[in-house]
């Protein structure tokens, strides 16, 4: 019996496979490869300022998963938002302190969709200079002084 | 629906006659209910012949495949929170929420600390989940008094994580920082190359300051003990 974090990957895998999200595209090929890092396409949403634009995260799951949080960063073009540092790295409290099993990474894709579809400006963090120096590789390690919980 | 549940779970009578079923049921087949059975255990084994009788299971096996998407939408009202499988050893939260015990088990364990539901948040213990009895289950215990099964317990591999971890290239060193976060901000901003001489200057500062505070402490105290000495003399 495979490992209960990859016995569950797949059953996610398998739901977005079959019933896809709007905006949410799964790189298969990579997945395929290996289970335990997936990269997913997200579509800026119609009418908000990141339409029309693509990105991609990259989830790493270990085996703790899902009891442990998935590590989530962008690769490749950042978009620009207040909550995103140039480095990719996501300032969303359900990647770490209010993670729970339930979630997914369906879930945590239509969070973040939905995070980018309420931004009305493009603009960085205000202190994305000094954390992209001194930051962990890992953002999981930050300690994450949320900004506002209604994102 | 939550209160069928707790009425079931309630009755231990119903539990124990059903475990003792487990053994008569194939002898339904026959239809001849053992005649030394007690009423309630006559009871439920004929309601036990209502269900499908074998040839129909027979027949139903092709066209359940046509069926699966039904039995699939039935079955997801029983799948754990969790794991995404159908729920074993059940047990349900008061926020009505179902998790397999050992998953639930291991959410709690993970953070002691901090018991909440985890779809719907609510804050929720080992003593108050209701576990679920369905009716042929091979054995009606608790799943909590059982020790929790011999889950392979992660091994502590945080720092392998950032090891392994790929595609990305390196910024600065990953060291130093990890409780700056943005709390810290203002120190930071003196300029990010002499962090840790202004820290430590600042600490330098903090340090003499402490010391003055030491002395004149000190200074208190004695011209006190001279004030209580004169006192006394006087
Ligand atoms: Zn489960
Ligand atoms: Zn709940």
């Amino acid at each position: 019996m495979s490992c209960p974090a990859e016995r569950r990957l797949r059953k996610e895998l398998l739901e977005l496979l079959t019933n896809p999200m709007p905006g949410i595209y799964i790189d298969e090929e990579k997945v395929a490869k290996n289970i335990n890092e997936w990269i997913v396409t997200i579509e800026g949403a119609e009418k908000t300022i990141y339409e029309g634009e693509t990105f991609q995260l990259q989830f790493s799951f270990n085996e703790k998963y899902p009891f442990d949080s998935p590590t989530v960063l962008f690769i490749g073009k950042i978009p620009v938002h207040s909550h995103i540092y140039s480095n990719g790295h996501i300032c969303l409290s359900i990647l770490t302190d209010d993670w729970t099993p339930a979630l997914s990474v369906g879930a945590v894709c239509l969070s973040i969709r939905s995070m980018l579809s309420s931004a009305t400006k493009k603009e960085r963090p205000p202190d994305d200079m000094i954390y992209t120096r001194t930051c962990s590789k890992n953002p999981k390690k930050t300690k994450w002084f949320f900004h506002d919980d209604t994102v | 629906m939550s209160s069928s549940q707790t009425t079931t779970v309630n009755d231990p009578h119903l539990d124990n006659t059903t475990t003792t079923n487990n053994d008569t049921l194939p002898n339904n087949n026959s239809q001849e209910p053992s005649t030394s059975t007690d009423s309630s255990q006559y009871r439920s084994s004929t309601q036990y012949s209502f269900k499908p009788p074998p040839e129909n299971s027979k027949t139903s096996t092709k066209p359940d495949l046509d069926d699966n998407e039904e039995e699939k939408r039935d079955d997801s009202m029983y799948v754990c929170n969790i794991c995404l499988d159908i729920a074993k050893e059940s047990v349900i939260t008061m926020c009505g929420h179902l998790f397999c015990w050992p998953c639930l088990n291991c959410w709690l364990e993970t953070k002691p600390q901090r018991q909440l539901c985890p779809v719907c948040k609510a804050a929720i213990s080992k003593d108050k989940v209701v576990p679920l009895y369905g009716r042929n289950n091979e054995k009606q215990q608790d799943p909590r008094s059982k020790k929790s099964p011999p889950r392979p317990q992660a091994q502590r591999t945080e720092p392998d994580n950032s090891q392994n971890y790929q595609g990305f290239q390196s910024f600065g060193d990953a060291g130093f920082h990890l409780s700056f976060g943005i709390g810290a901000f203002p120190f930071v901003f003196f300029g990010s190359s002499f962090n840790f001489n202004d820290i430590r200057q600042r600490n330098g500062q903090n340090g003499s300051q402490f010391e003055e505070d030491q002395f004149l402490s000190k200074v208190f105290l004695w011209v006190a003990i001279i004030f209580f000495c004169w006192l006394i003399l006087a």
